[in-house]
């Protein structure tokens, strides 16, 4: 009565699903579950072989190299995560309440440039920074300094400036997405109760806001903590990352189930991270916190 | 009404200062794109088209754009179809069937794609298919279509579904309903969507390191001559495809929001 022919259950709708399923499957299920088999296996040059051995996994948990580098990717992703939610959340605040009819240029323009080319984006601060950067170059030229700079040179602080410049986009978008139900009319409502501007932003933004928050510095950190890229061209020697190594395990080194283990750890770490997250927010009652509309 | 407090200051100076840090690094980029001398630093020397010259001169350029298109036309038109097809079937499955199929469908966006590539790296070698611009297009689609597909729902999500039941009712084939209901409703978004494709297709990086063969893409390009050396013809290369990325997007944003005239992002 309601749907008329389209409440009766159909096969069709479901066969439309196939091909995408039968894609994922195939080429990323598949995939990862070969990876997770050639952890367990034993190395040979750019090969595995028999036996089945957990090899693999003690290189990679005891190697002193690992664990520095893990470290370091720990450090950048928090520091790359906690910039890039700190920065967003006034913009986002911005563009919700204040931009008035800015709001839809700066939308456009912010989301206009999450498409700027991920490996442009590296390189342009490749030439930016550095002792032979932009910044240093011209400053020296110019007579202002007799040496380059030395935060200006490919170190952690690179790294770190050029994932927030590549992440901040998504995270400012998401705060945007999410403030979207808290109407001005709330916020003028507290004002009005006499609340000033910083227990608006600590009483009512800021737990409405946890969940977001949570999400996006998680999403902002994984990414970062794994990219391997960045450290590559801007990392100098003291901003590597775990990434790298992975990669460099793989294409150079070849000993696959070194880097499909490190990789696999990682990747455990990660979905770790996410369990807790989510564990904290239920515990908190903070992801079922909604406002009335 | 509005007091002082109310302006914000503090999130409209930090909005200003964002968005000079997003696009002065690439500002750079594109100016330098056309400097006269090889040196990447001021006191700016003059412009000149020497670098695009060569750049369009080189062979080796002109073969990746070409890689390029071809990988990402075949990667968008793929899209196109199946994520068209799973979006469409998604509207119309039971919740559970729909709560699967979501989750199978975006578990790999949210990997990053360091774990993809590796992954697909491996699995191209246990199954011996050599590595070539057809292994990019899989890592590709496997990487775009959970986009596309974010897209087209939405665009699906809000259609009238009554249209379509009084399509049917008056004896329209399923295929009739698609063809002369749905997608004349929703064809700009889709196209939109496929345009996004290409855009995410011609500028993935992380994950076409590891599953391209001899051949190269834009973004390869890019990598290998940052190897060789860094003067503008980098810089000349890079504008291109920022100028190429900004197109896609313009026109993706264009086709998505289209039909849809006053209306805001609220």
């Amino acid at each position: 009565m309601t749907a008329g022919t389209f409440a009766r259950p159909k096969i069709g709708p479901v066969l439309l699903l196939l091909p995408l399923a039968a894609l994922v499957l195939l080429f990323f299920l598949a995939p990862l579950a070969v990876f997770v088999v050639y952890s367990v296996m034993t190395a040979r040059l750019f090969a595995v072989a028999w036996p089945l051995t957990l090899e693999a996994y003690r290189l990679a948990l005891t190697s002193p190299l690992n664990l520095e580098l893990a470290i370091n990717s720990i450090a950048i992703g928090v520091m790359t995560a906690t910039v890039s939610v700190l920065c967003s959340l006034p913009v986002a605040y911005w563009l919700r309440y204040r931009a008035g009819r800015w709001q839809l240029p700066v939308l456009f323009l912010v989301t206009a440039s999450m498409f700027a080319s991920y490996l442009v984006r590296i390189y342009a601060w490749r030439t930016i920074l550095g002792a032979n950067g932009l910044v240093n170059r011209t400053l020296m030229e110019l007579g202002l300094i007799d040496e380059p700079l030395g935060f200006l040179l490919f170190n952690w602080f690179s790294v770190v400036v050029a994932l927030v410049h590549i992440f901040l986009p998504y995270v400012i978008l998401v705060f945007f997405a999410a403030l979207r139900p808290l109407t001005p009319a709330f916020l003028e409502a507290a004002q009005d109760l006499g609340a000033d501007n910083l227990s608006r932003w600590r009483r009512i933004i800021v737990p409405l806001m946890t969940a977001p928050i949570v999400s996006a510095f998680l999403f902002v950190f994984v990414l970062s903590a794994a990219d391997y890229i960045t450290p590559q061209l801007i990392g100098g020697t003291g901003g590597q990352m775990l990434g790298v190594q992975i990669q460099t395990g793989f294409k150079a080194i070849g000993n696959w189930p070194l880097g499909a283990a490190t990789a696999l750890l990682m990747l455990i770490a990660f979905l770790g991270l996410y369990a807790i997250a989510q564990a904290a927010l239920r515990a908190s009652g903070l992801d079922r916190l909604r406002w009335a509309s | 009404m509005m007091r002082a407090a109310d302006r914000s200051p503090f999130c409209a100076g930090m909005t200003g200062a964002t968005l000079i840090f997003l696009y002065l690094p690439l500002a750079i980029v594109v100016l330098f794109s056309f400097h006269a001398v090889p040196s990447l630093s001021f006191p700016f020397a003059g412009f000149s088209l020497r670098w695009y010259r060569e750049v369009f001169a080189s062979a080796e350029f002109m073969d990746s754009v070409r890689n390029s298109a071809i990988v990402g036309a075949a990667c968008a038109l793929t899209t196109l179809v199946l994520g068209t097809m799973a979006a469409y079937g998604l509207t119309r499955v039971s919740p559970r069937l729909q709560a699967l199929a979501g989750l199978l469908f975006f578990v790999p966006i949210t990997l990053p794609g360091l774990f993809l590539g590796l992954a697909l790296l491996v699995f191209f070698a246990q199954a011996k298919i050599s590595l070539s611009l057809a292994t990019v297009v899989v890592g590709h689609l496997i990487f775009v279509f959970p986009y596309f597909l974010l897209v087209a729902r939405a665009a699906l999500d809000r259609l009238d579904s009554a249209l379509e039941e009084a399509a049917a009712d008056l004896g329209a084939t399923p295929w009739q309903v698609f063809w002369r209901v749905t997608m004349p409703q929703v064809w700009p978004v889709l196209a939109g969507a496929t345009a996004l494709a290409f855009a995410l297709s011609v500028d993935e990086f992380v994950i076409t390191f590891f599953v391209i063969g001899p051949q190269s893409t834009l973004p390869m390009y890019i990598w290998s001559s940052l190897r060789r050396t860094i003067d503008p013809s980098i810089n000349t290369v890079s504008s291109l495809l920022l100028l190429l990325s900004l197109l896609l997007f313009a026109v993706a944003f264009a086709l998505t929001m289209w039909k849809r005239p006053g209306r805001r992002w609220q």
